[in-house]
């Protein structure tokens, strides 16, 4: 309850919820607002903003531009939370087992961890979605696979951290099973920052999907923003409403992400927050 | 330490350096290895598919040519050698070693992301440094909020603003390409022209990070002013520009450079959605271009070289690092 | 054969008189054309690589016996005259004195036939099915080839151009590894331009070949092909007058009405006929629903033909109305039309009993879309809207050349979208896709739907060996009434791409095979 109150009197963190609420409100009614799909012609092509019911413009093949990024708003989101949800997994894993085990166990996932780091993640996740071909699910594991890294660090770091507190000795003391300690004592204690970074993390997932899509890998069934600009980059001269609108969904919504994330940062771990500057 | 042994750890480290990197460029070799093979398809077919025509000949051939009749640890084996060769195949669709074209590409792609790093690295920490030397004012608020606003703007999206605003709106600039081309220019001449080029394609590219280190300088700056050691040099009776230039920027930096180290991947990522968006004629045009045809040696190519750079930028973000901290002895803390 | 039949025959063919070429008086000498070429072709043999870019190109370099007009009749090209014997067995050229190669040898009727029987068969799939006809090939002397066919082959006589048997050099690739040959960067022809200097991502830069066997020509001094990834670029360089030719996709088709208006450009769809580029919905005939005739005839009634040209073509095409193109010969328009109609859509499926189910969608079926840029991706989106209106789910998948290479070379998909040319006969471009001895497996480009008719079969087999026109005609309108009533893939849209050129140059477009032509006679005025 504290949190909470700490939280509604941190003003931009405040500014991104309230942001980040209109965007998923925007996400649920889509289809009442449009009821038809964003994929239908509906207008002439290239109708420009406003006219012919067309708020937002329509595009090359006469879609509504408003409906797309309504819609997108949907795509984005479940590739953004889905994809952060999957870094999650792979960075808690690894970095439990490198930051309790440590030693040789340690010395390599980090050496890994750092390799992931350093290696050019967009290029990987070009390569990777290429290779097995765009769709929802290999999307979604994509990035989930180039954005692990931090969240494996922040864990081992963590990890490290409560390792040898009493309560840890305690349980090992008592015989208890690795896996319940860890998921038992040492997790639970761990999980505030690693979920604000999560929640950073999503922010950068949607950025790589919308440049995924963006470069013609996104799901060919899915309306996303990024695809969208991509299909108003060649023709920016006839219609610019094409590009601008979608981009300007993108910045409010990672724009909200981030300053949520940070309050909740702020609010939650002081000590991560000024870490992490 | 004598000067000698801080010379001969220097070496050790160079050394020690340059195995880290061959052992990547081979772990990444494997790994492009592992997924040509992973990916759905017999690697034969999808060469053959490349070269336009597919026939049971073609598909001998080339599995004798790639050795893909062989164990998969003798094939591991070759691949590597060819790699370490610097023979990263061949592109059926462009009929060109893979190695050549890359190499072609590869200096427009330098030109753009080292001056862009640059841009980012010079820009970004002045304008930081004078925000966190006026915390709490109105240019740092300002600063501050542009700041988050680059940092949720997407790359490709900010260049394609750039294009609408000064290309298609004004007419200033030139929306695409890496020079005027049919027509006959001076050395001068065709350099300005270039740099006109440049212009858009480096500041979309540099904006992002520019922000991101402009931030970090900040924060960094502030931190540093409340330290005994700049308490003490005040004490001292030192003057206060002495105090930002000498001590308090040269601390803060450390930060900044090992972030901007880390990041040179993602900067080399940025390049290529940048060079899509202004055709500009780098590696991440090839990306693009290779990705349309899906010409996976190519790919494969192109991440195994861009490692290569990166890991070379983080050596050189390590150099820097001695410069502006000699205090540091090892790259790794 | 004496002198006065040889000079009938030639008369019949109409051959002496090269037509559709301006006779200007001031045809002037000299200057320079700078066009587009895109993607950068990988060689400019076309003898070993007939991807179009590499044909634009290599047009200029490599020239065949004959060329074709915009009616696809034959004229010369470095034949000077023809013969075909009554029994439609024999073809004699004679070929024009004094033809040399860009090293200075001179090209003889040798030259052709190593060409055509030796190295086209090895490396130009096309090329390799119609000299698989020739039972002989022979050089009676230097300047007269014949070939003696195995039986009557009707569109023999379409098969010389230079896109579909270029002449190479017979002493730079006897006995060699024709596709590894070290000369293939030189490029060696008979062209009026020979090859200067090509710099790889920049340039290929042609210049005159002074030994050109026609008087005069070629006019031009050179031409620079600019290689120019970028659409938008493209589109600036026409615009601002950095090219004054571009051809086929160099500009996007949203951008084509631009330049219609553009007063200094003039704007043509001549100069395709010999390809005529058709478009189809293919629907693999084996796997329900796409086995019923009804369901196809069903997809014809949904797709709105005239709204999907104008919006995913800007215009630039014409709806289709069968399997043989209207822009080339024995089209007959008179078929069955199928207009327009979701209604009709409906009453078809719910016929054949398919119906829609409890959640209003009668079924789900998956299209490939063909991997070759954004207008086959809008397509695709276009497609996928129109079904949906009848309820049938159109799931898209995305894919790589080679996967969709692969897939439908193998009937492993359900729906996608093809395009083929026609090659300026029936028996040529367009037989290929319907008679069922035509379903190899693993072969694109044939029978992949799997359509199979007797009916069919007999008469585009016949009409391949009949040499009369008219009763050619009969067979191909018998075959595309039948074709047309069976719908064994959905025919689209007939897409007519641009030639735009800078009103300075002449003869740009002189036959039906446009920008691939030699470019020998275009001047700047």
């Amino acid at each position: 309850m504290e949190t909470v109150r700490a939280f509604l009197r941190h003003p931009s963190g405040m500014i991104g919820l309230v942001l980040l609420l209109v965007v998923v409100v925007v996400a649920i009614i889509a289809p009442m607002v449009f009821p038809v799909s964003p994929w239908e012609m509906v207008g002439a092509p290239f109708t420009p903003p406003g006219e012919d019911g067309l708020w937002l413009g329509g595009d090359t093949l006469g879609r509504d531009v408003a409906a797309g990024v309504a819609y997108g708003a949907r795509v984005s989101l479940l590739i953004g939370i889905a994809s952060a949800l999957a870094a999650m997994a792979i960075g808690v894993v690894i970095g439990a087992i490198s930051g309790y085990f440590g030693g040789k166990v340690d010395l390599v996932l980090m050496r890994m961890t750092e390799l992931f780091q350093t290696i050019p993640a967009f290029v990987l996740a070009i390569l990777l979605v290429a290779t097995f071909n765009p769709s929802l699910l290999t999307i979604i594991l994509t990035i989930g696979a180039v954005s692990w890294p931090p969240l494996a660090r922040l864990t081992r770091a963590e990890f490290l951290r409560l390792r040898h507190r009493e309560f840890v000795e305690a349980a090992l003391c008592q015989g208890e099973r690795t896996w319940r300690i860890v998921l038992g004592h040492i997790l639970p204690n761990a999980i505030s920052p690693i979920l604000v970074v999560t929640s950073l993390t999503v922010a950068t997932a949607i950025l790589l999907e919308s440049a995924l899509s963006f470069m013609g890998l996104g799901d060919p069934n899915l309306m996303s923003w990024g695809f969208m600009i991509g299909a108003g980059r060649t023709v920016i001269r006839n219609a610019w409403w094409m590009s601008v609108f979608p981009g300007l969904a993108i910045l409010l919504t990672v724009l909200a992400i981030n300053l949520f994330g940070e309050g909740l940062s702020d609010v939650l771990n002081p000590r991560v927050s000024r870490r992490r500057s | 330490m004598t000067p000698l042994g801080s010379a001969a750890a220097i070496g050790l480290q160079a050394i020690s350096r340059i195995a880290q990197l061959v052992a990547v460029i081979l772990v990444i070799a494997t790994f492009n290895f592992v997924l040509v093979r992973a990916a759905p398809g017999d690697p034969a077919q999808v060469m053959a598919g490349q070269s336009g025509a597919s026939d049971p000949k073609l598909l001998d051939d080339l599995r004798k040519e790639y050795g893909l009749d062989k164990p998969y640890f003798v094939q591991l084996v070759s691949h590597l050698g060819r790699v370490v060769r610097l023979d990263l195949g061949y592109s059926y669709r462009q009929r060109r070693p893979v190695v050549d074209l890359i190499l072609e590409r590869l200096p427009a792609t330098l030109l753009l992301t080292v001056t862009a790093f640059c841009l980012a690295l010079v820009i970004g920490t002045a304008l930081g440094a004078l925000a966190g030397l006026a915390a709490g004012s109105v240019l740092d608020t300002v600063f501050t909020v542009l700041s988050l606003v680059l940092y949720a703007t997407p790359v490709f999206w900010l260049g394609l603003m750039l294009v609408l605003v000064f290309s298609v709106t004004l007419g200033w600039l030139p929306p695409f390409g890496y020079e005027t081309i049919n027509v006959q220019l001076s050395p001068i001449e065709h350099a300005l022209d270039i740099m006109k080029h440049m212009i858009m394609p480096v500041t979309s590219l540099a904006a992002i990070y520019l922000a991101i280190y402009a931030r970090l300088m900040r924060s960094s700056i502030i931190e540093v002013a409340q330290q005994d050691f700049i308490k003490t040099a005040r004490a001292k009776g030192l003057s206060g520009t002495r105090i930002v230039v000498g001590h308090m920027l040269r601390n803060a930096l450390v930060p900044v450079v090992t972030v901007a180290g880390m990041q040179a991947g993602a900067l080399v990522g940025g390049a290529v959605v940048i060079e899509t968006v202004f055709a500009w004629p780098g590696l991440g045009r090839l990306t693009f271009e290779a990705l349309l045809q899906r010409d996976y040696p190519v790919l494969l190519g192109i991440f195994l070289i861009l490692s290569i750079v990166v890991i070379a930028l983080n050596l050189l973000t390590d150099l820097v690092y001695r410069l502006i901290d000699p205090r540091m002895t090892t790259g790794a803390a | 054969m004496n002198r006065r039949e040889f000079t009938k025959a030639m008369l019949a063919c109409g051959a002496a008189i090269p037509f559709g070429i301006t006779r200007a008086a001031g045809q002037t000498r000299g200057g320079t054309l700078n066009t587009i070429i895109q993607p950068e072709p990988p060689v400019l043999v076309t003898a070993l690589n007939q991807q179009q870019p590499t044909l634009t190109l290599g047009g200029k370099i490599y020239e065949g016996l004959l060329k074709y007009g915009a009616d696809l009749k034959p004229m010369p090209g470095m034949a000077q005259s023809w013969e075909i014997s009554p029994d439609g067995l024999t073809y004699t050229f004679k070929l024009f004195p004094g033809i040399t190669f860009h090293d200075g040898k001179p090209m003889t009727s040798e030259d052709v036939v190593f060409s055509c029987m030796k190295l086209l068969v090895e490396t130009h799939p096309r090329a390799r099915q119609n000299f698989s006809r020739v039972a002989s090939a022979e050089a009676p002397d230097p300047l007269t080839v014949v070939f003696k066919l195995k039986q009557p082959f009707a569109p023999f006589i379409g098969c010389f151009d230079c896109t579909s048997a270029p002449i190479v050099p017979k002493h730079i690739y006897d006995g060699t590894d024709y596709r590894k040959n070290p000369k293939n960067d030189k490029a060696i022809g008979t062209g009026p331009f020979k090859l200067k200097e090509w710099v790889r991502g920049s340039h290929v830069h042609l210049v005159r070949h002074d030994g050109y066997y026609l008087k005069d020509q070629p006019y031009l001094d050179e031409i620079v092909y600019r290689v120019i990834p970028d659409a938008a670029s493209r589109a600036l360089a026409l615009e601002n007058g950095t090219v004054q030719l571009v051809q086929w996709s160099d500009v996007e088709f949203y951008d084509v009405q631009r330049f219609k208006a553009q007063k200094n450009l003039e704007f043509t769809t001549k100069g395709y006929e010999y390809f005529a580029p058709h478009q189809w919905l293919e629907m693999n005939n084996r796997i329900a629903p796409m086995n019923d005739k009804r369901f196809r005839q069903a997809v014809m009634h949904l797709i709105d033909r005239e709204a999907f040209s104008k919006r995913v073509y800007f215009g630039n095409a014409k709806v289709a109305t069968g399997p043989i193109s209207s822009k080339t010969r024995f089209y007959d328009p008179n078929v069955k039309r199928y207009e327009f109609s979701v209604d009709k859509a409906k009453a078809l499926l719910d016929d054949m009993g398919l119906k829609p189910g409890a959640n209003g969608k009668r079924a789900e079926i998956k299209y490939i879309v063909p991997p070759y840029g954004e207008s086959y991706q809008r397509a695709g989106e276009f497609f996928r809207q129109s079904f949906a209106r009848v309820g049938i789910d159109l799931v898209l998948v995305g894919t790589d050349m080679a996967g969709w290479a692969e897939k439908v070379g193998n009937w492993d998909y359900e729906m996608t979208q093809n395009l083929l040319y026609q090659l300026g006969d029936p028996a040529l471009g367009v037989a290929r896709t319907y008679i069922s001895s035509n379903i190899k497996k693993g072969i694109l480009f044939s029978n992949t739907q799997g359509y199979s008719n007797p009916e069919v079969d007999k008469l585009f087999d016949e009409a391949a060996i009949t040499l009369d026109a008219a009763r050619r005609q009969e067979l191909y309108s018998k075959v595309q009434q039948i074709l047309v009533e069976d719908v064994p893939v959905a025919w689209t849209l007939e897409i007519e791409y641009p030639i735009i050129y800078d009103k300075a140059f002449k003869n740009i477009v002189t036959t039906g095979i446009g920008s691939h032509e030699t470019f020998g006679s275009v001047y700047k005025s």
